[in-house]
């Protein structure tokens, strides 16, 4: 276990490596330099500014400073402001991002439980057709799409909800339920089918012959053995989440990450776009890796036989 | 009642005919996997309505267009943010396809837009054809998706079949490739490349083709690791067959529907992650739009002028569920493993 762990955080690093090696490239591809388009800037001005952010170095030398920055964590000056570190600005975004990702990842995870739940125990009935159509639904509708819908109906002609913004408990409704839709579908496909198969197996009937009550049963053998697995979908789920956190942090005006990701994109501010780029790299990479260390460590089966894809 | 009271008299009942060679008549014809697999899917009705509307969507986004008198990017200010008037259903007051905006202002009036222009989506804030845009950028929307998941095919058959097929070495070296990339999250890979290559249909295809191969390539070599070992691959193998016919008549065959299905969500993946690019500003630029386009547009509207997102996002919505509908049945069809 402990070098299979070894082995992944190696590997990690490695892929964390290769990221940041290429947006680096690319940020030295991409024409012109934050300091060019400056007219009004005399040549010692420029010079004194390449100078002060290390634009003047040969290539590889700025690689190795980046590196070394990089280790210690400084993503480096936004163009935006003036003075502004990348840092601070993920910092600032931090707050409302990790807030509607977790209240998306909670809401979404305990209904799709609810329902795949009920989904399995009757199976084949209404209830098992309606929660698997919605699934399907979930699945397949773009949470952009279902969040601008929802903004349109709920929060402009009902007027139930604020349409936008973030300042307040009340404002947290529809984003978070837009981002959960996702989340709801594939937690609950996925226990159905988990919880059909342990519904099938001997020991499940072994316990009932002992005389265990349904509702025990139930409760203490079929959902705790169908949640194991859900752990392995929890690394594709929080890649979905952060994707679909880009859009519909945009669509609310919520001031988090993604929404400062997609202005500086349109802003063309390549520091902020390689350091949340990065930022996110990272994210998702640690998240799959705790992911497959938990997944191990809860259930020995499964353990170094390369993961599901 | 009376059953049980006639007399049962042995002249009643004649000796079967009997035939031995009956036994051993086979009295429905057999059937292929291939044809077997799309009875299933015929029996399945979801799976059938999603191939249904697909088919439906392809057709109508290649004949619709030409069915405006006006093009894709025919500008007219004069008749910008027209709502929907469709003839016929215009009478119907509750589909709001009467040209009433949501003020209840008849803007065909108003703008004295003449009596035979009935723009059946509308008008987008530059007067074009809504219905033309709408239906063009679903074209452009399936050809990206389309170009997309072929070219995954290729590629991740190609290289999940070379890995698993000389194993040993080759595959050591590259599975440590793909263990790294797996690692890189397709999102910011895609987005990195849109930025040095400009937003284009092509940079589009290329960007969601860089890290979408990977999943076929992975699934296409634990099919053939799983096969290679079978009976059926070593007797063939024993009578001399080549590599070649090993791979081609064998193994392929064998990994065609796991190829099959995995290829049918690639397609609405890469319709989605294009719609995502447009909407954050990397796609499709202007005046050319894929449905993604259209909707990032219309929802800037959407208070004023809701018929420029709901179209295009209705369309985009049935095709996603159409293709989940119809992958999940062509893997209920196909893979043996769910076979009832």
């Amino acid at each position: 276990m402990l070098r299979y762990i070894t082995k992944r955080v190696f590997a990690m690093f490695l892929t964390l490596l290769i990221i940041a090696t290429i947006t680096f490239f690319l940020m030295k591809l991409l024409p012109g330099s934050p300091f060019n388009n400056q007219e009004k800037l005399t040549e010692s001005q420029r010079y004194a500014l390449n100078e002060k952010y290390g634009l003047n170095d040969p290539v590889p030398v700025q690689y190795i400073n980046y590196l070394g920055k990089l280790a210690q964590g400084d993503l480096g000056y936004t163009f935006q402001f003036d003075g502004r570190t990348v840092n601070s600005m993920i910092a600032n975004g931090m707050g409302p991002s990790a807030t509607v990702g977790f209240e998306a990842l909670v809401f979404g995870t305990l209904v799709g439980l609810i329902l795949g739940i009920a989904a399995a125990l009757k199976h084949n009935s209404f209830i098992d057709y309606g929660a698997m159509v919605m699934a399907v639904f979930g699945i397949a509708i773009p949470s952009f799409v279902f969040a601008g819908l929802l903004q349109y109906y709920v929060g402009v002609k009902l007027g139930w909800l604020p349409v936008a913004f973030w300042n307040g408990p009340e404002y947290h409704i529809m984003p978070a339920f837009s981002l959960s839709v996702g989340v709801i579908a594939t937690v609950a496909r996925f226990m159905r089918t988990e919880m059909l198969e342990i519904l099938g197996t001997d020991y499940i009937l072994m316990a009932r012959s002992k005389g265990i009550s349904k509702q025990a049963v139930i409760i203490k053998h079929c959902v705790r053995n169908s949640m194991i697995p859900i752990i392995t979908i929890l690394g594709p789920m929080a890649i979905g989440l952060i994707t679909g956190s880009l859009v519909i942090e945009n669509i609310f005006a919520i001031p988090g990450i993604g929404e400062q990701f997609v202005k500086s994109i349109n802003l063309n501010d390549y520091p902020v776009i390689m350091g949340t780029t990065l930022f996110y790299s990272f994210l998702i990479i640690v998240i799959i890796l705790v992911v497959d260390i938990l997944y191990g460590i809860i259930d020995p089966r499964i353990r170094v036989a390369g993961g599901k894809s | 009642m009376s059953m049980s009271e006639r007399k049962l008299t042995p002249d009643l009942f004649r000796p079967a005919n009997l035939d031995t060679g009956k036994g051993e008549e086979i009295t429905k014809p057999s059937l292929s996997f291939w044809q077997d697999a799309f009875r299933r899917l015929k029996k399945n009705k979801a799976a059938m309505l999603g191939l249904f509307a697909i088919v439906f969507i392809i057709v109508f986004s290649l004949i619709a267009p030409s069915l405006s008198k006006y093009g894709m990017d025919d500008q007219e200010l004069m008749r910008a943010n027209l709502p929907p008037k469709i003839p016929g259903l215009e009478k119907i007051g509750f589909l709001g396809v009467d040209g009433v905006d949501i003020r209840g202002v008849d803007q065909y009036e108003m703008k004295n837009v003449p009596a035979e222009d009935k723009f059946w989506f509308g008008t987008d804030p530059l007067g074009r054809d809504q219905w033309v845009r709408v239906w063009k950028g679903t074209q452009i929307s399936l050809y990206i998706a389309f170009l997309a998941a072929t070219i995954d095919l290729i590629v991740g058959v190609a290289y999940g079949g070379i890995s698993a097929f000389y194993g040993g070495r080759v595959d050591d070296a590259m599975q440590r490739v793909v263990e790294v990339l797996v690692g890189i999250p397709n999102l910011v890979v895609i987005i990195l490349f849109i930025i040095i290559l400009d937003p284009g249909i092509l940079s589009i295809t290329l960007a969601l083709v860089i890290t979408g191969w990977i999943g076929m390539s992975r699934i296409v070599r634990a099919q053939i690791l799983s096969l290679k070992n079978r009976e059926f691959v070593l007797a063939s193998k024993t009578l001399g067959s080549t590599n070649g016919r090993l791979i081609t008549k064998h193994l392929l065959p064998n990994t065609l529907g796991a190829i099959i299905v995995t290829s049918t969500f690639t397609i609405p993946g890469a319709i989605f992650f294009e719609a995502f690019l447009s909407f954050i500003g990397l796609g499709i630029q202007p005046p050319t739009a894929s449905l993604g386009a259209l909707i990032a547009d219309g929802f800037r509207s959407l208070r004023i002028y809701p018929h420029l997102a709901i179209y295009p996002a209705s369309i985009m919505c049935i095709l996603m569920i159409s293709f989940n509908l119809l992958g999940d049945g062509l893997r209920d069809a196909l893979d043996p493993k769910m076979r009832k």
